[in-house]
């Protein structure tokens, strides 16, 4: 290292330091995931729920809630492609049970959404229950959203989204043919509007500048199976693997992260893991997460 | 104006059954459709003598269209005054003044000269009947260009209303969603060839204003025909002709008073005579013997005419430009481009039912012989890889009906892509949403990361995605959703060879 180099490099750490000493402090708050096993899914779910606070932590009475599944694909449950719907009913009702207004459940889909909605299981799963919608995205509603990000300068995001008062992140935790696995960072894109496809460019850097802009309250990931290859739509059972787990936390990143390893990956193998990390929205290091079995 | 005659009763149920199951045709959280409108074409007579006649062989589908024909023979043309959901619309539009004196220009043999080129076309494989069909020209003038408008001006007025109130608006929500569920469609296409379906269905209502049920007494192949079957029925109108002291039916016939006698080719057995008779002395009832007034066949020259017309058509219109082949690219199930053309009614139903607006009528594209035929247009709309809908509405088989774990393996195309688009090859940057999308589960699309000098001279590592042709069933949605502006970088081609794909095998595919 010449003389320059220090310099800047030392100039870089000044300036950064701050930032470095918050992004500590915020993750060893939040660096907790709760992890629970079982075969009854509405159980696991309240059991994982529970170990980080309970619902009641994350929504207050009076509050309108969205719980963004995945629910992007024309698949039935068993093909893990989709949140698991006894989960993402299971999580509702505790939302309504923590004194919500009103829960909104939607994703902006893949394939046909009338087919996503139907066999996913999900919409069938939520008929019924007072205070919830589960309605099909309306185009009219994204909103040209100013992210100020480091690729992404401004994107199309969902006004329902955006306007309630607490976002609960719900995906499946699946492989991806780009960004390797898809969880709860990835599962954001369900609520982006205009030509989604264009992130794939610099997916890692895109996910963080939105998942920067709308913040996951709580992020629960529905690991009862996990889709292991040719995801993120997959359609063949043997490339699913069943876990019977879910798992919960206030940290987004450190949820992915633990996640990541059901798949025998490191977290740092993701780089959306990694980009969102860095970018101080949550931990990734998993010495510095405190994993608790529910 | 309307009196609720027998007759009236019937048509209005018919036309309310019709525009019943146009609704129903279309995805409403099942997978299978019972009853759609394609019941209307399936007991169609004029479609089931050209499906024989080009695709010289029997399909079960039509048999309610061969009962149609023996009850015809038997009872004559009441389909035309008691079914037909285009005759009703005619009806229920036509002036208080009602004309039922002739347009000069229309009358005679033109009907013939319809109705006999377009059979004998069809015998030399050219299967134009739907073209003049009138039911498939009143579902052609909905689905392409009415539907889309009624669903376009109540999406406006919803949008607008959101840009008024903002969030206020999800308390009308329950009863948009009502409407929405029932009555519109799901998504607004906008289709080629909308403005002339429209045009020819105004057309013929328009005609209505010069003289009643013109379309249908001068025009209509599909009434012709009934007509001409109606010949042979023992069911009779007593007495044929005016009665010397009153001549009120020439008042009340909507069609064939004009002459002095009843045309009997053109009495659509609405009984309006019968009901207005001011002496009751009309009644319709078998007579025997059997005494036809006109003999069984047209006149000679019409009849040479007629097929001579038919092959004339046949010939020149199977032109094709050989690049815009390439793009012809028909609905799942489709093996042979032939045997479907001899078959399609091109009536519009699997566009209407179409899961993603996958098919288009083709303009020019495929020919005049291919014309208003379905084409899958990738860029617009792909074929959804559970949904089997476009064959379950197909009247005559077409587009075969097949369980879904067959259609999944059926070849539209094959996938190719294009080096000069596709952005890990021209732009050397990672992408592969295609690849994301591919529904085979094994994946038509993969990708390998490869070491690429960058654009900007830097070494680096891109994913390079690559089509497995033998698992590529052709759905498009690579084609559909490839986030590259215009021009895809990978399309979907026609292939000869449309033998369906081994993938998947096992029974644990799929979804």
């Amino acid at each position: 290292m010449d003389r320059r180099t220090f310099i800047k490099s030392a100039g870089a750490a000044t300036l950064l330091a701050p930032v470095l000493v918050q992004e500590l402090l915020a993750s060893s708050d939040n660096a907790l995931v709760a992890v629970a096993e079982g075969t009854d899914y509405p159980a696991i779910t309240r059991k994982a729920i529970n170990a980080v606070g309970g619902m009641k932590r994350y929504v207050k009475a009076g509050d309108v809630v969205v719980v963004k599944p995945n629910m992007g694909w024309d698949r039935s449950p068993e093909f893990a492609a989709n949140s698991h719907p006894l989960v993402v009913r299971a999580v509702v009702e505790e939302c309504l049970a923590a004194g919500a207004k009103k829960v909104k459940v939607f994703d902006h889909t893949c394939n046909d959404p009338r087919r996503c909605y139907v066999n996913s299981g999900i919409e069938k799963a939520l008929k019924g229950l007072k205070g919830v919608e589960c309605k099909q995205i309306e185009p009219e509603r994204f909103r040209m959203t100013v992210l100020k990000g480091q690729f992404l300068k401004e994107w199309e995001l969902y006004d329902e989204a955006l306007a309630a008062n607490v976002f609960i992140n719900l995906p499946v935790a699946k492989h991806h043919g780009l960004s390797r696995l898809t969880l709860g960072l990835k599962n954001i894109m369900g609520v982006m509007g205009g030509n989604r496809g264009f992130t794939h460019r610099n997916l890692a850097v895109a996910l963080a500048d939105v998942n920067s802009h709308l913040r996951s309250h709580l992020t629960i990931i529905d690991a009862t199976r996990i889709l292991t290859a040719h995801g993120p739509q997959g359609g063949n059972l043997a490339d699913v693997k069943v876990l019977n787990k879910v798992i919960a936390s206030a940290d987004i990143v450190a949820a992915d992260a633990y996640a990541t390893t059901l798949f025998g990956l490191k977290p740092a193998d993701i780089a959306v893991t990694v980009a969102a990390h860095k970018r101080g929205l949550g931990q990734m290091n998993l010495d510095r997460i405190k994993v608790v079995k529910a | 104006m309307v009196k609720l005659t027998r007759a009236r009763i019937s048509q209005l149920l018919f036309l309310a059954l019709f525009l019943l199951l146009f609704l129903q045709t279309e995805y409403r959280g099942h997978d299978q459709i019972n009853a759609a409108v394609n019941s209307f074409f399936r007991a169609d007579p004029l479609v089931l003598f050209s499906y024989l006649l080009a695709a010289k062989s029997w399909s079960w589908l039509l048999l309610p269209a061969v009962l149609m024909t023996l009850a015809t023979l038997l009872l004559g043309r009441f389909f035309c005054g008691w079914i037909c959901p285009l005759g009703t619309l005619l009806d229920l539009l036509s002036p208080k003044q009602r004309s039922t004196r002739q347009i000069p220009w229309l009358a005679g043999n033109l009907k013939y000269w319809l109705l006999l080129p377009l059979l004998s076309a069809s015998l030399f494989n050219l299967n134009l009947a739907g073209l003049l069909d009138p039911i498939a020209i009143l579902l052609r003038g909905l689905t392409f260009f009415f539907y889309p408008l009624l669903g376009l001006t109540a999406r406006e007025g919803w949008v607008r209303l959101y840009g008024l109130i903002g969030e206020q608006r999800d308390t009308l929500a329950p009863a948009y969603g009502l409407l929405k569920s029932y009555l519109l469609p799901f998504r607004e296409t906008l289709y080629p060839l909308a403005f002339v379906s429209a045009l020819l269905l105004i057309l013929i209502i328009l005609l209505e204003r010069l003289e009643t049920r013109a379309w249908c007494r001068h025009l209509c192949p599909l009434g012709t025909l009934l007509g001409w079957l109606g010949r042979f029925s023992p069911f009779k109108r007593i007495p044929p002709g005016l009665c010397a002291d009153c001549g009120q039916c020439r008042e009340l016939c909507p069609t064939s008073f004009d002459q002095g006698s009843l045309n009997r080719e053109e009495c659509i057995l609405c009984m309006e005579c019968e009901q207005g008779c001011p002496n009751q002395r009309i009644s319709f009832r078998p007579s025997w013997p059997l005494q036809l007034s006109e003999p069984v066949l047209p006149q000679r020259r019409l009849l040479l005419g007629g097929l001579a017309g038919g092959l004339l058509l046949a010939v020149p219109t199977r032109f094709r430009a050989p690049e815009k082949e390439a793009g012809l690219l028909r609905p799942p199930g489709v093996r042979n481009e032939d045997d479907f053309l001899k078959k399609c009614v091109r009536c519009g139903e699997c566009m209407k039912v179409c899961l993603k607006n996958a098919l288009y009528p083709a303009a020019w594209q495929a020919g005049l012989n291919g014309i208003y035929t379905p084409l899958v247009i990738p860029r617009l709309g792909y074929c959804e890889y559970n949904c089997t809908l476009c064959g379950q509405v197909c009247p005559t088989g077409a587009i075969p009906n097949l369980a879904v774990e067959e259609k999944k393996r059926q070849v539209i195309g094959k996938a190719v892509f294009d080096k000069n688009h596709c952005l890990p090859f021209a732009r050397r940057i990672d992408c592969i949403v295609c690849e994301e999308h591919c529904p085979i589960p094994d994946k038509a699309i993969r990708s390998r990361e490869v070491q690429v000098l960058g654009l900007d001279g830097v070494m680096k590592t891109v994913k390079e995605p690559y089509v497995v042709e033998e698992i590529c069933n052709g759905c498009g949605i690579c084609e559909n959703v490839c986030p590259v502006e215009t021009q895809a970088g990978i399309k979907v081609h026609v292939v000869k060879n449309r033998a369906p794909i081994t993938e998947p095998t096992s029974g644990q595919l799929g979804y």
